[in-house]
């Protein structure tokens, strides 16, 4: 139960700051705030597989794989808007 | 865990670390503690992750690793309520 | 020579409202050129920027309500303060800038790029200065 409640916390939070920093993008432009935007994004993605997969469906898929795979690639979007940032 | 697992997890925990520190830089130039929230969640979970090595069944976590991961995004959620409800803002 | 006071009140500014070199210098180039109007192309030639980066510096300074538009020409910016404190402002601005470039480009540079600032800002949700 507590793995359910910490992912839906963390699919919230992300998403939060995903709609907040693209937001952003739409004023400024400035391209971090894209990179981490999507990031975030994904990270609540990665998230909320992890409640469909622990607490949805518990026995009937595995998705670890999927939420390694979306966490990972949001994790590389980030660092390579904050390596050009500033740019 | 097969290895593409592994790798992933590898991945995801060296990328956390690396931005907790881009963002502690940021913290560092800025005094925005926003950015001192989202460095230390970063380097956080980015630890949280290593701790695959001491669990048998990794793709079911434990409450120890789900603890860390909620306290993380508690640390980003409690930066963004202190920027726009807090005394300094 | 500007005052004590003056001085203070560009640094302060410089900090609130300019977030590069490029960008201060294209607000002084509007200021002292006014009413001349500016194409986005005009102005990134001056400044030696891309088209894209001169298009996000006046936008930002449209937004800042330090330059405006033509409701019927958006692509063209220009100066237009009527506010006296303000014109003076800009030129004690323009004062300073002049007598010490690296001194001013220091200040810019101390408070962190763009995209840092932005982003810290991003996740101001209550409608302020921001």
């Amino acid at each position: 139960m507590m793995a359910g409640a910490v992912h839906i916390v963390g699919t919230l939070v992300a998403l939060c700051c995903a709609i907040l920093l693209l937001r952003g993008y739409a004023r400024g432009r400035q391209r971090l705030l894209l990179w981490s935007g999507l990031c975030f994004f994904g990270l609540a993605i990665s998230n909320a597989l992890v409640f469909v997969d622990l607490i949805v469906f518990p026995t009937q898929i595995d998705l670890y794989l999927p939420r390694l795979a979306t966490a990972a690639v949001s994790m590389l979007l980030l660092l390579y808007g904050l390596i050009w940032e500033g740019e | 865990m097969n290895t593409l697992e592994a790798f992933l997890l590898g991945v995801i925990a060296t990328s956390s670390v690396t931005a907790g520190i881009f963002f502690l830089k940021f913290w560092k130039q800025t005094r925005d503690s926003l950015f001192l929230a989202f460095g230390l969640a970063f380097v956080v979970e980015g630890l949280n992750r290593c701790a695959v090595l001491f669990l048998t069944k990794a793709n079911e976590g434990n409450p120890y690793v789900y603890g860390v991961r909620l306290l993380a995004f508690l640390l980003i959620l409690g930066a963004i309520l202190h920027k726009n409800y807090g005394k300094a803002a | 020579m500007e005052s004590g006071t003056q001085r203070l009140q560009v640094a302060l500014f410089i900090i609130e409202q300019i977030d590069s070199v490029p960008q201060l210098e294209a607000l002084l180039l509007l200021f002292n050129s006014r009413p001349k109007t500016w194409s986005i192309e005009t102005m990134a030639k001056s400044l030696y920027v891309r088209s894209d980066a001169a298009a996000r510096i006046l936008d930002t300074l449209l937004q800042r309500k330090l330059i405006a538009v033509h409701s019927h020409r958006p692509d063209v910016f220009y100066y237009a303060s009527e506010d006296d404190y303000q014109n003076r402002l800009m030129e004690a601005v323009d004062a300073v800038y002049r007598k010490e470039v690296v001194r001013v480009s220091s200040l810019i540079h101390s408070k962190g790029s763009a995209g840092v600032r932005d982003f810290a800002r991003a996740f101001r949700i209550k409608k302020d200065k921001g």
